[in-house]
């Protein structure tokens, strides 16, 4: 290794690490006892937490929202991925599906829930479903379309000259090449709605989901020990699950 | 059959119907809203411009100034960083260990922003470990102020957000460019820096554009970031936006709303007619580009 890679590597390691300094502070204050006079570090507040019936509702909102949104995202961004192959104006689907991405936070939140109160949709696990779906779509996309970018369309048309339908070629042929991106998609879409705020504050009513809980618990009465513990678990949920993700790629 | 080609077309442009119906028409009816008018606690549907003649001739217009110069600074510190690593990852490093790293950059971004923001404020504050690892390698005497509920926090809030992800379409536009250009360039005389400047940035730029917007849209509509390390009274549009909904004055945060969705898709107006929107996608998108 020369010595210009080596300051280039480095350059990166510092660039990271920077990034993940933050990742570290919520555990040691989660592990803080709440008086000198205790022994420290304490696990007395991973326990509590437990005891708050909004925190317990808001988890279970949160991993039902986040189970449906990887459920059906991975599936839309397939299906717009082989409209972007197969039907007219690539272009503009695309574009329209990138959408959500260029769209600020706030405005998505906004825009979606004076729709839903004009037409008469109260606010619930399903209104905060579609704004994380909308959200988590565009990097879906991105997931399925680097995965099918990998896919060569001789062994579909192999397949239709064994005599395969369309369906069945795609089924057969294509879907189990792709699978590992369809379900780094999904993956992807569960991480990426279980760490949603701003949308989710607008359109989810009387429900809480673990982010909105954390936000304004913040904005009400401010951070404590418990918050901490509360964060350390999400951050070690993130990083694992991203470790498994890529972990199911590597097979 | 014709019945099936009929269904299948329909399965096929359900993503289309669900970003339209779900967000274009919601964005639309959010411009309306802008128009209507306040009578206590109901909307009433009328033609009112005051909402717009409100924010443009208030304080609140130097709010949409500040937001749009902290969001410019903010991309182009992203860009200066994001860059040549993207570069370097495309150009240089293993494939395997290229992966790698760019895995490594997608955790933290995966990681809810409020939470990292959260732990920004005691790395930054006063009594936090930059002041003390500061004082103690004696380059201070005292605690740094402006380290938090500053300009700087809030740019230190941003670029840890957004630079993660900006790094991607980077790196798959240099990737996807023809290496044999640059070795053209150079047998036809030219040093690296001009084979750089006239070959490798011009045909990255797609990848540029498509980094730029995302990172943009994210800190021009931050809401969290400027509440958490701005402090108090600390304004950008995207807080100014959800403290005018704490209010309750619903036209005239869907007028502000409405403004900032007109400049980003203005921006995006702009990338689409400049660029095929699949070329920054690059190789991902070769099949539907032959």
């Amino acid at each position: 290794m020369s010595w210009r890679s080596g300051l280039v590597w480095s350059t990166i390691g510092a660039v990271l690490a920077g990034l993940y300094l933050p990742l570290v502070p919520p555990l040691f204050f989660s592990l803080m006892p709440e008086t000198p006079a205790e022994p420290a570090p304490t696990l007395r507040w991973y326990l509590e937490m437990w005891r708050n019936p909004l925190l317990t509702g808001a988890v279970v909102t949160s991993v039902e929202a986040a189970v449906m949104v990887a459920l059906v995202t991975p599936l839309l961004a397939l299906l717009a991925a082989i409209s972007i192959r197969e039907l007219k104006m690539p272009r503009l689907i695309l574009g329209l599906m990138l959408l959500p991405l260029l769209v600020p936070g706030v405005s998505t939140g906004l825009a979606a829930a004076f729709f839903f109160k004009q037409i008469g949709i109260a606010p619930s696990l399903g209104t905060i479903v579609v704004v994380q779906i909308l959200w988590a779509l565009p990097f879906a996309l991105l997931v399925v379309l680097t995965a099918m970018s990998t896919f060569d369309p001789v062994l579909t048309e192999a397949a239709h000259m064994s005599g395969a339908g369309r369906w069945r070629a795609f089924r057969d042929i294509e879907l189990p090449l792709i699978w590992p991106g369809a379900s780094g998609a999904a993956t992807f879409s569960f991480i990426l709605s279980f760490n949603e705020t701003t949308r989710t504050a607008l359109v989810q009513g009387p429900l809480n989901t673990v982010q909105t809980y954390i936000w304004s618990t913040y904005k009400q009465i401010g951070l404590s020990p418990t918050l901490y513990a509360l964060m350390t678990l999400l951050i070690l949920l993130t990083v694992s699950l991203s470790a498994i993700a890529v972990a199911l790629r590597r097979q | 059959m014709r019945l099936q080609l009929l269904g299948r077309r329909a399965l096929l442009l359900l993503p289309v119907g669900f970003v339209t119906l779900l967000l274009l028409l919601p964005l639309g009816f959010m411009v309306v809203v802008s128009f209507w008018k306040r009578s206590l606690l109901k909307l009433v549907p009328a033609f009112e411009l005051s909402h717009y003649v409100d924010f443009l001739t208030g304080p609140r217009l130097t709010v949409l100034g500040r937001s749009f110069l902290i969001a410019i600074e903010a991309t182009m510190i992203c860009l200066v960083i994001a860059y040549p690593i993207a570069y370097y990852l495309a150009r240089h490093a293993r494939p395997s260990a290229a992966r790698l790293v760019l895995l490594l950059f997608t955790i933290p971004f995966l990681v809810n922003y409020v939470i990292r923001a959260f732990s920004w404020t005691y790395l930054l504050g006063r009594t936090g470990a930059i002041n003390n690892s500061l004082i103690k390698i004696g380059v201070v005497s005292g605690p740094v102020d402006w380290l938090l509920y500053s300009d700087f926090a809030v740019l230190v809030g941003m670029i840890s957000s957004y630079m993660p992800f900006m790094i991607f379409p980077l790196w798959i536009s240099i990737a996807g460019i023809d290496h044999r250009l640059g070795e053209a360039s150079a047998m036809l005389g030219a040093r690296p820096l001009t084979t750089f400047l006239h070959v490798t940035l011009p045909l990255s730029m797609p990848g540029v554009c498509a980094a730029i917007i995302f990172a943009f849209v994210g800190c021009f509509g931050e809401s969290a970031v400027p509440i958490i390390l701005g402090g108090v009274g600390y304004q950008l549009i995207g807080n100014e936006i959800t403290s005018t909904l704490d209010v309750l004055n619903y036209p005239l945060a869907a007028a502000m709303s409405s403004i900032v969705t007109a400049a980003m898709l203005a921006l995006l107006a702009i990338w689409y007619v400049a660029f095929d929107l699949r070329s920054f996608l690059g190789k991902i998108l070769a099949w539907r580009l032959q």
